[in-house]
């Protein structure tokens, strides 16, 4: 018992105090199991197969063209002294970032406890893995000749060599490498009790045979959801430090070099924070799909969204504040390279680009200020595509803009992509909606298990109520 | 001790201190003062502005675990109010320390291109519309506060969420503010644009650990019924991620500017490598780091109101060291550690516990006019 | 019947009704109790007197061996075995070697968590137990809890066993069997073991053979070893005639060699020796008149020569009165241009190497036409 405090009714509170439920309507684990499960069992509806035609006919015109360029060669694109890096780097930056977000959800929220986090986390954790195969495909097929890529690898070799260890290049090989083994894991980990809830409730033997298989024979033992727990939390963690290292690394890429607007301290803390925007974009529009296609309205509620959108909100804030420090730090150097590099940032060849990512990542998302925005398709989906293009415009800010006129002013040109650089990103993009489309279709979109964990009268009552 | 013996040391201990510091002034020059007297007042004033931040951190969240500790931050950000005066005074050591604020050290040319910036009087302005900015938030979240214990009034929650998205950019950029103006620029030639969440790192750290001391202090004394080992273990978490985080910024500045070798930005941390500024530096990597993170890996250990009490004590002395080894190398000296160091730790310690001692007696040691402060109190994990 | 018994289950509704049931059903029987759930259930395993979980001190463990063996790989590898100087960085630069080491770390810690726990801890993947053959396993995955009494060997009393678990609550009650215990494996199976290993190295065999074959002349690779270029000794198209190998164009001029422009001898007697009469000229002379001359000219310089004889030739003989007048110019002219049937050893002597010659075959000359005032003075008497 307290000093006389007493709780106060949810009646008593003002509305904008009052606890939003995370669940909406009667949802028991039965209903929960027959609601998401069944969309695994049943065949998609016609919308699938057209966004699924769409996808992957774009994930297909984006191979052919990688082909192209592996037949080729790297004169295909429009890389060449002195933008050397352009869509590349960029679309792999962008979609090492879009990854952040899922991982931000599964695994720091679990560690904060907040419970809104069980409906989405399987989502977001697959979205997560596919933006990271998209991204790894970027550093593989840049590289002149990509059949020898296991030569970043450190192995004994009869050339007597070993990679250059030093080189953030190489960091980002066992960063990203990393990133995508321990994701998968963890997402796969977490799939173990729904594929063994899948398992049980098929006819189909071939189905069982392989859920049986993917599901390791799991039985729901309470000697193994001991071990489980403790595995998923530590794992949990540990991808949280995961996800300030590997976005670092990819920043590192940039600013332990000398090229004016690139070696910023600022750059491993506004890469990390820019990765969650990015990514909570990308996670708001498919879950606004997901739910509305899938009927999901109950388990993903509003309030879901209404979080998600504060955070892009104070994450916007975040970068608004990370371009404030690098503007004025760009002047406070009184480093004439610099100078100019952050004056073609604005009013240069390229001053389009500058002012379509300040007005994408800073100006268009204070819209989600007013509540009612926050909770509007229409406003919501504007915001989050704004970020989207803001924030692969941010890394072509960053990277052609600085490249294009640096030290030597008789190696300054524009940068042109061509219509290969162009394909291979719309490929990546169909490339990333393929897998996503795919997984709805094949696995449950929402952590059954988990979100049984959080229902009301889930866990016997010594435990306690609240979980915030 | 009783409260009436308490009082009496601490009286003692300002007036000893206060001599120790005319002391200072007439026996070690005015450079040694100030440097002091910048090391420590940014030490209190990053304690009390942390403890604000986490104020409206747990606004901003709506996080209802931590209700019923809200009160210890609410209190120890009063350390704000007491600092920022000393802010006054320390502009008589911008000629002395900064060479940017005397005629010669704009012979530089770098410099000198930044005197728009870097002037006295622009200087003084940024200072006290920081201090103007800290003194209305205060005003808002905590005074706020202590009158809610009084009229019930759950508006004052929402004025709160309302305002504290608002300070929460207010305190950005006051902190890189304070980090830029008064750390920074004691180098003026150097420039790092990440400095300002290194600070807000150290910033934030500390006001956790004052934090977690005042509440392991009110818990030994039985003033916060009902918070239980499954609140200590939050805050605990929340000192290991943060250790992490500050760890993590302070590798990163350093490692790229290693990395570059560019002599305009190596040369800060050259100064803070030779000799005994490189073994201290190796001291702090130690206290605010290692012995932390490695204490506070297991479990059992984050919510261990012993572990905790011995982290939290030692992270604030580690963010003390941190300001310590940033701003004395100014003087070109190697570390010191005398007469005029202990005197300052004496008159600044004393009058801060003195002014936490008194904010005690305002308010209750929780904010029991909250609504959400049952629901804080039966937070389990 | 008995005897095949695995275990009984209760099935209970509710997370509540087993936590509720453990205790009673404890007390009525003998038999190891173990609990099966859709989620984890909070309390149970203490009430089922589980041991805490390792984990989290397996991955500490494997996390530190991580770190260490990156960081000391990594050391090893770039400042050892095979230094190299990055950026004017000492070889063994541990800052650029953090990333890595931190990466590793997570990644050892991670999978150890991840398959230590799936492995060892839990022993699986098992897809023969017996509670995956029953029918309250799909109830289980679905929505009820179901609390087990296992027998460890000795025989369960099944009706006993089922009256404790309804009297605690179970809504139903299943005996679990022990399935059929697989017999020994047949001959059959380890003739199609081995027939389908033989197969899958057959077709392994197979395609990496022609992989690796043809993977170096498949498009791209094949741009590497097939590169549009000239090689030694091949044909080419680009040359209408289709010789790749190409005489130099007219007028070449071979480095060391200027061309021997003089037409007539009488120009050519007008050349001087620019070589000094020294020993090392004459030694250099002697052994290039021994390569070059002596076969037609004879070793003595006198026309009876080593070879020619042979072919009916009828070389000059340079010691001859006539020979001996000739200026030097006439003798390099004869040695550059060739004459009568001498052909010119331009292309086989450089210009010093002729001079060299010269000055040996004036050698010869002096040699060959002694003179008494040649003798010394005790021998002329």
């Amino acid at each position: 018992m307290s000093s006389g405090a007493s709780a106060w009714p949810q009646s008593a509170l003002p509305e904008s105090l009052r606890t939003e439920p995370v669940l909406l309507g009667a949802v028991t684990p039965a209903s929960l199991d027959d609601q998401v499960l069944a969309h695994v069992e049943r065949r998609p509806p016609r919308a699938w197969f057209v966004a699924f035609s769409v996808a992957a006919a774009a994930m297909l015109a984006g191979m052919a063209l990688i082909g192209y360029t592996i037949a080729t060669g790297i004169g295909v694109w429009g890389n060449n002294i002195p933008v050397s890096w352009a869509f590349d780097i960029i679309n792999f930056v962008f979609w090492v970032g879009i990854g952040h977000a899922g991982t931000l959800i599964s695994a720091i929220l679990l560690l904060f406890r907040a419970r809104w986090r069980n409906a989405i986390s399987r989502f977001s954790e697959a979205m997560t893995i596919f933006a990271v195969m998209c991204a790894g495909l970027f550093p593989l097929i840049h590289v002149g000749r990509p059949w020898l890529a296991f030569w970043l690898f450190p192995y004994p070799n009869q050339r007597a060599i070993w990679p250059n260890f030093r080189s953030p290049l190489i960091w980002d090989v066992f960063a990203v490498s990393t990133y995508f083994s321990v994701s998968l894991m963890f997402w796969y980990l977490g799939l173990l009790p729904d594929l063994a809830s899948l398992r049980d409730r098929t006819g189909s033997k071939i189905r069982k045979f392989v859920y049986s298989v993917l599901s390791m024979g799991w039985r729901g033992s309470a000697a193994h959801w001991r071990h489980y727990e403790k595995a998923y939390l530590v794992i949990a963690g540990l991808a949280t430090g995961l996800v300030l290292s590997v976005h670092s690394v990819v920043s590192f890429d940039f600013a332990v070099s000398l090229v004016p607007g690139w070696h910023m301290t600022i750059f491993p803390p506004y890469f990390v924070t820019g990765a969650i925007f990015a990514g909570f974009a990308m996670v708001v529009i498919v879950l606004v799909v997901v739910r509305s296609t899938m009927r999901l309205e109950n388990l993903i509620t509003m309030y879901h969204l209404d979080v998600m959108n504060k955070v892009i909100l104070a994450c916007s804030c975040l970068m608004g504040y990370a371009y404030l420090m690098e503007g004025f730090t760009a002047w406070y150097s009184m480093n004439a390279y610099i100078h100019h590099t952050f004056r073609q940032y604005v009013a240069g060849s390229y001053w389009w680009a500058g002012w379509a990512t300040i007005a994408c990542n800073i100006l268009i998302p204070q819209l989600l200020w007013v509540r009612r925005f926050r909770r509007s398709y229409f406003v919501m989906i504007f915001v989050a595509l704004a970020v989207t293009v803001g924030m692969w415009f941010e890394r072509f800010v960053i990277i052609v803009i600085s490249l294009h006129q640096d030290f030597l002013p008789s190696a300054w040109a524009l940068y042109k992509p061509t219509v290969v650089d162009v394909g291979i990103l719309v490929g990546s993009f169909g490339m990333f909606f393929t897998l996503v489309l795919l997984f709805a279709r094949v696995l449950p979109v929402i952590a059954t298990t988990e979100m049984k964990m959080v229902l009301p009268g889930s866990q016997p009552h010594r435990g306690g109520a609240t979980h915030e | 001790m009783t409260g009436g013996l308490v009082r009496k040391a601490l009286a003692a201990g300002i007036l000893a201190g206060a001599a120790g510091l005319g002391g200072t002034i007439l026996w070690s020059g005015w450079e040694r003062f100030w440097i002091n007297w910048i090391v420590w007042f940014l030490f209190l004033l990053t304690v009390g502005l942390g403890c604000l931040f986490i104020v409206a951190l747990e606004h901003v969240v709506g996080a209802k675990w931590s209700v019923p500790l809200r009160r210890v931050p609410e209190r120890l950000s009063g350390l704000v109010l007491l600092v920022s005066p000393a802010m006054v005074p320390a502009l008589a050591s911008l000629p002395v320390l900064y060479s940017w604020a005397r005629p010669e050290g704009l012979t530089d040319p770098v410099v000198a291109a930044k005197a728009g910036w870097l002037n006295v009087p622009f200087f003084a302005a940024r200072a006290a519309g920081c201090i103007l900015l800290w003194f209305i938030a205060h005003r808002i979240l905590v005074r706020g506060s202590i009158r809610q214990d009084a009229d019930r009034d759950a508006r004052f929650n929402m004025r709160a969420r309302r305002f504290a998205p608002v300070f929460m950019v207010i305190f950005g950029v006051t902190i890189t503010l304070v980090a830029f103006d008064w750390i920074s620029s004691l180098a003026p030639a150097w420039y790092s644009d990440v400095f300002g969440i290194y600070v807000f790192a150290g910033t934030f750290l500390a006001g956790l650990a004052a934090t977690t001391l005042g509440v392991l202090y009110l818990t030994a004394r039985q003033r916060l019924p009902g918070v239980r080992a499954d609140h200590l273990y939050n805050l605990g978490g929340f000192l290991f991620a943060f250790t992490v985080f500050w760890s993590y910024i302070g590798f990163a500045q350093y490692m790229l500017m290693w990395y570059a070798n560019l002599p305009e930005e190596v040369f800060w941390y050259r100064d803070r490598l030779e000799g005994s500024w490189g073994v201290l530096l190796l001291v702090l990597a130690a206290v605010h780091f290692l012995v932390p993170f490695f204490v506070l890996i297991p479990r059992a250990a984050k919510g261990d109101p012993r572990k905790l009490l011995w982290v939290a004590g030692l992270m604030l002395l580690a963010h003390w060291l941190d300001l310590y080894w940033m701003i004395f190398p100014a003087i070109g000296r190697g570390p010191l550690l005398g007469w005029p160091e202990l005197s300052f730790a004496l008159f600044f310690v004393c009058t801060a516990l003195a002014w936490i001692g008194r904010a005690m007696r305002v308010g209750a040691d929780m904010p029991v006019g909250d609504p959400f402060l049952r629901e804080g109190l039966e937070f389990r994990l | 019947m008995n005897e095949r018994v695995f275990s009984v289950l209760g099935i209970f509704d509710g997370a509540q009704q087993l936590v509720d049931a453990v205790p009673v059903v404890k007390t009525r029987v003998s038999g190891r109790l173990e609990a099966y759930t859709p989620y984890p259930v909070h309390g149970i395993e203490d009430l089922l007197g589980l041991r805490k979980s390792p984990v989290a001190g397996m991955v500490l463990v494997m996390g530190v061996i991580g770190a260490l063996a990156a960081l000391a790989f990594e050391l090893w590898a770039s400042g050892i075995d095979y230094p190299i100087v990055t950026a004017g960085k000492p070889v063994l630069s541990w800052e650029a070697f953090v990333p890595i080491m931190f990466e590793v770390m997570v990644l050892f810690a991670c999978f150890t968590a991840g398959l230590g726990m799936l492995l060892l801890l839990n022993r699986l993947p098992m897809f023969r137990h017996p509670m995956l053959r029953s029918r309250a396993m799909a109830l289980i995955t679905r929505d009820k809890f179901a609390l087990a009494v296992e027998s460890e060997g000795a025989p369960l009393d099944v009706d006993a066993v089922a009256a404790a678990l309804r009297a605690a609550g179970a809504r139903m009650v299943e005996v679990v069997e022990l399935p059929e215990p697989a017999g020994p494996a047949s001959p059959r199976f380890f003739a199609r073991f081995a027939g389908a290993v033989a197969v899958a190295c057959l077709i392994a065999g197979t395609l990496v053979y022609w992989g690796v074959k043809l993977f170096p002349v498949t498009v791209p690779v094949v741009h590497m070893l097939d590169q549009p270029r000239l090689d030694a000794q091949r044909a080419s198209l680009w040359f209408r005639d289709g010789f790749g190998m190409r005489m130099p164009a007219a007028g070449t001029v071979a480095r060391g060699h200027m061309p021997y422009r003089v037409e007539r001898a009488e120009d050519a007697a007008l050349l001087v020796n620019p070589l000094p009469r020294s020993a090392a000229v004459l030694r250099r002379g002697r052994s290039l008149y021994a390569t070059y001359c002596s076969v037609c000219h004879g070793i003595l310089g006198d026309g009876v020569p080593t070879l020619t004889a042979a072919y009916g030739a009828r070389p000059a003989n340079l010691v001859s009165p006539q020979i001996t007048g000739y200026p030097d110019g006439l003798l390099y002219h004869a040695v550059a241009a060739g004459k009568n049937a001498m052909p010119s050893y331009a292309a086989d002597l450089t210009e010093d190497e002729r001079w060299a010659v010269i000055h040996y075959v004036r050698a010869l000359q002096r040699a060959l036409n002694a003179r008494d005032s040649d003798l010394p003075q005790e021998v002329a008497k």
